[in-house]
């Protein structure tokens, strides 16, 4: 598993401060979206249909940094839409590198190096890259709907680490996945140079153009756990070693919704960063007027029941590792011994 | 009444099952504009982000077809919605796109990603 110390630091003692003074819930990652814009249309993306005036809104930055003022939470992933995309990028980079913030910038790398050579953005220990890399060539440039994506993210990835900033990527696994095609994956991005790696199963958007290849919970666990089976030493995952426990089918989770709030140009999304179920105007009456008894597992809601996302299940894998010593224990030994 | 893939120039009459409440979560549901006509027989162009039906005053929440807003409107304010946008998120499918793709194989030529590529 590979987080930086500082960060982990970071996490764990702010996940500790919570824990001590009881509070239950807490946010750990914002998940901002400042537009919808995007120069992708992936099939399996339910995000971006929507009429061309609200595709052309950009946030505005001072309302972002609100946002992440607000909910508090240590960490931040910028999504969208493409945040490449966002005029005012660098800016909002800049402005949560100043607050500290461990930023995950989320983008499907097009115009990376274009940005890259504007100088937009410098180099910090707080911010990433998290490129939406889905697997070898052929499996991502389908996953995208567009030949020769995979080429330019991976050109883009190079020159990023070449100038020395921290690169991650993110994968969405579809029921098409291969888990020999998603090993040599691994092998090529670790080659690559990145940092390290976010995996999450697909979730099934209502709107989204491809209905027929999203997993279901079974399905989920027979793939991540041949995928994940004997990982080789240099693999490299930015997640919580309990999270790839539980889409191995080893960790039995309820979903934490408010764990990763989701902020867009609309509000604070209620329930989650997937369902779109309405929007409060903050982060604290998104907590006290959400029904959230009726979202989860064990709610019975047929929206929440194969869904097994990082949004929904990465703040409860990182809750478990301080909520006993059991978890704790589970959380050091897989990431001493490297394998989930 | 048309069913919720083909809500597309759909003009609800409000009477017996299909309320207002009905037609607004549909509207909310819609990826496209509405058009709201309100009690006093205005109307306003628009799309429906966010409905609370929750609180002492439900409401809807729109952003204008220009962009403008959002703009919050009490359902007791309102007397019907049209579905008069075209719905982004129709025609869409993953057989449509494999079809636009051999498409654009054959003839070269790169179709709309979505509503702004189509505007412009």
């Amino acid at each position: 598993m590979s987080v930086p110390a500082s960060q982990m630091w970071t996490v764990a003692s702010y996940v500790l401060r919570q824990r001590l003074t009881r509070k239950k819930q807490y946010p750990l990652v914002l998940m901002l979206e400042p537009l919808f814009k995007c120069n992708l249309a992936c099939a399996g993306c339910g995000k971006i249909q929507y009429p061309a005036q609200v595709l052309k809104k950009n946030m505005l930055l001072e309302k972002a940094l609100a946002a992440m003022d607000e909910c508090g939470a240590p960490m931040i992933s910028i999504a969208g839409g493409e945040p490449l995309l966002y005029p005012q990028i660098g800016e909002l980079v800049e402005g949560l590198v100043e607050r500290r913030k461990y930023i995950y910038l989320c983008t499907n790398a097009l115009v990376l190096k274009e940005k890259l050579e504007q100088h937009i953005f410098k180099p910090s220990k707080y911010f990433s890259f998290s490129v939406h890399m889905d697997g070898i060539r052929e499996d991502h440039d389908e996953s995208v709907c567009r030949d020769g994506t995979y080429d330019i993210a991976t050109e883009a990835i190079r020159e990023a680490i070449k100038r020395g900033f921290r690169v991650t990527t993110n994968t969405t696994l579809f029921n098409t996945a291969q888990p020999l095609n998603v090993r040599e994956f691994f092998d090529e991005m670790m080659d690559l140079g990145v940092e390290a790696m976010m995996l999450s199963p697909g979730y099934s958007y209502a709107k989204a153009p491809d209905q027929q290849h999203f997993l279901h919970k079974g399905e989920t666990n027979k793939l991540f756990s041949e995928i994940l089976l004997n990982p080789k030493k240099n693999w490299k995952f930015n997640q919580s070693p309990l999270f790839l426990q539980f889409l191995m089918g080893k960790q039995d989770y309820e979903c934490t919704p408010w764990g990763m709030p989701l902020y867009n140009n609309f509000g604070w999304q209620r329930p989650c960063y997937l369902l779109q179920e309405g929007y409060a105007e903050t982060y604290k009456e998104l907590l006290e007027t959400t029904p959230w008894e009726q979202y989860g597992k064990k709610s019975g809601n047929p929206k929440c029941a194969d869904c097994m996302v990082h949004s929904g299940y990465e703040a409860t894998a990182v809750n478990a590792t301080f909520a006993s010593f059991k978890g704790f224990k589970d959380t050091v030994a897989a990431t001493i011994r490297g394998k989930p | 009444m048309a069913d919720e893939k083909g809500l597309q120039g759909w003009a609800p009459v409000i009477s017996g099952d299909m309320t207002i409440e009905r037609v607004i979560d549909l509207a909310f549901d819609y990826r496209g504009n509405t058009t709201i006509v309100k009690s006093d027989g205005t109307e306003v162009v628009g799309y429906i982000f966010n409905r609370n039906k929750g609180v002492a005053e439900p409401f809807i929440q729109i952003f204008d077809e220009k962009g403008n807003g959002p703009f919050t409107l009490l359902i007791s304010q309102i007397q019907a919605i049209r579905f008069t946008g075209k719905d982004m998120a129709a025609g869409n499918s993953y057989a449509a796109y494999m079809e636009r793709k051999q498409r654009q194989k054959e003839t070269g030529i790169a179709e709309p990603l979505n509503a702004l590529e189509e505007e412009a």
